[in-house]
């Protein structure tokens, strides 16, 4: 019942890295921008070239991505972008600088409460859309353009015990399957009558209507899992130190890699802690720009 | 509570720990659809309840593992990127009510049913304080925020649906456990 991701062997450069180092990339871009909490707009747009060239050096074909990044820009531009425009909220408490000049502001009448959009928040909303796809796109990449049998290997080879490296694995392999079997799940309970899209009452009556399509997926995962686990165990997991089938070597190209992402981590630490330079600020052109 | 079984790590907690991890992943990819009223950039997932079910019934290191690793596989394929903290809260969160797992017997009887939900409860609280608090340093925002805009609604959110379908979930397993033997 084992399927993969929907990857493909492509000769590229971003599939001829080695697992590991890409995972220490996307770790060091993570870094880079979280720990020194870096907000300012000219390292966010250097971050999110780097992401984006890693991107489109994938090629991976557009009818196979379309539909994922549809639902993910939905996500971030709306879910994630909106959120930063209308509540500030998510990035640092400069963000509500109430000195900031106000571009749309909805209030209850006779009160304070209501609606303030900002210069300050737009510019928010813009980086903190730049900031989290430097980070998603990536890994966005993950389950096309890596073999998923390397994924336990990986974990491996960089110090994860046996049993925790093959707790990914297993979790990477099950994924597609499970969302597949929510899929399945939600067409039989349709062909029930069950109307997914007109989920009527309030939060509690719409939670419990939810119950027919995750409760049978979950036990079906359990039935599952005692199969798996009667394999494994005939196969005398555990009882000794695990081989990997496939082996790892690092190439120059991965020594390069790592070091550009290892460069941009301690360069964004120097910058914000030696130098003060990458916390929030709205530029003065883009004030300018958006107040004529 | 916490005998060897307990923090036992073999090749049921693997299997376990991976299907709760991507059931996790996959639940939360399908619904991060619908954010929670005034929660900051944190999603509405009823597959909190599945997480906190896994932690319940198979103990502490599956609910560690299928919340850490399932809230990375959620966020990777929606496309939010890799949150440390809030992996490692979403993984406090199953481990958490895990402890309690050795005292579970019988997942039809009503009184363990509410424990089950109390220290789900707990989890939620301890796992999503421990994100929020540390959102403070990881984003940048103050203690007030971090409290009123990331924790409160996080837990409300969870602590509802783990109410609601903790208990119904833990009546399903006992019926597919009474028939699997074991």
């Amino acid at each position: 019942m084992l399927v993969t991701w929907k990857y493909r062997p492509r000769n590229t450069f971003i599939q001829r890295l080695d697992p590991r180092t890409r995972f220490i990339l996307l770790v060091c871009t993570i870094f880079a921008l979280t720990i020194p909490e870096i907000w300012d707009y000219r390292i966010l747009l250097l971050l999110f070239l780097l992401s984006l060239t890693q991107f489109l050096m994938a090629r991976i074909e557009w009818k196979d991505i379309r539909r994922p990044l549809f639902f993910i820009f939905i996500l971030v531009f709306f879910i994630i972008g909106l959120n930063g425009l209308l509540s500030g909220r998510g990035g640092p408490s400069s963000v509500a600088d109430p000195n900031s000049p106000i571009i749309f502001q909805a209030l209850i009448p006779g009160t304070t409460w209501g609606l303030t959009v900002t210069i300050s928040k737009l510019w928010f909303a813009m980086n903190q859309v730049i900031r989290i796809l430097s980070m998603a796109l990536p890994a966005i990449l993950i389950p096309y353009t890596m073999d998923p049998n390397i994924y336990g290997t990986a974990f491996k080879r960089m110090g994860a015990s046996d049993n925790v490296s093959f707790t990914m694995d297993l979790a990477f392999r099950f994924l597609p399957t499970f969302a597949r079997d929510l899929t399945i799940t939600i067409d039989a309970q349709r062909a029930r009558g069950y109307e997914m899209e007109k989920l009527k009452g309030g939060l509690v009556a719409k939670i419990r209507r939810l119950a027919p399509l995750i409760i049978p997926v979950t036990m079906q995962s359990t039935v599952t899992g005692e199969e798996v686990i009667d394999a494994m165990d005939l196969r005398a997991f555990g009882t000794a130190p695990r081989t990997w089938l496939k082996d790892l070597k690092y190439a120059p190209r991965d020594y390069a890699m790592i070091g550009l992402g290892v460069v941009l981590f301690v360069a964004c630490c120097v910058l914000k802690w030696g130098f003060g330079i990458g916390g929030f600020f709205v530029p003065e052109f883009f004030t300018n720009f958006v107040l004529g | 509570m916490n005998n060897n079984s307990t923090w036992e790590f073999g090749t049921r907690q693997v299997v376990y720990g991976a299907i709760g991890a991507a059931l996790y992943g996959a639940f939360s990819w399908a619904t991060n659809f619908f954010p929670l009223p005034a929660a900051g950039n944190i999603t509405f997932r009823p597959a909190v309840a599945v997480l906190i079910f896994f932690g319940v019934a198979y103990g502490p290191i599956v609910g560690l593992l299928a919340g850490f690793i399932g809230n990375t596989l959620g966020d990777m394929i929606s496309g939010f990127g890799f949150y440390w903290h809030w992996s490692l809260g979403n993984g406090l969160m199953g481990m958490v009510p895990g402890l309690i797992m050795a005292s579970i017997t019988d997942f039809k009887a009503r009184s363990q049913i509410i424990k089950a939900v109390g220290w789900g409860a707990l989890g939620i609280a301890v796992g999503m304080l421990f994100a929020s608090l540390t959102e403070m340093f990881v984003g940048g925002i103050d203690l007030n925020t971090a409290l009123v805009g990331y924790f409160t609604p996080a837990f409300l959110g969870n602590l509802v649906v783990t109410a609601i379908l903790l208990p119904i979930l833990m009546i399903a397993f006992a019926g597919v456990a009474a028939r699997r033997g074991r």
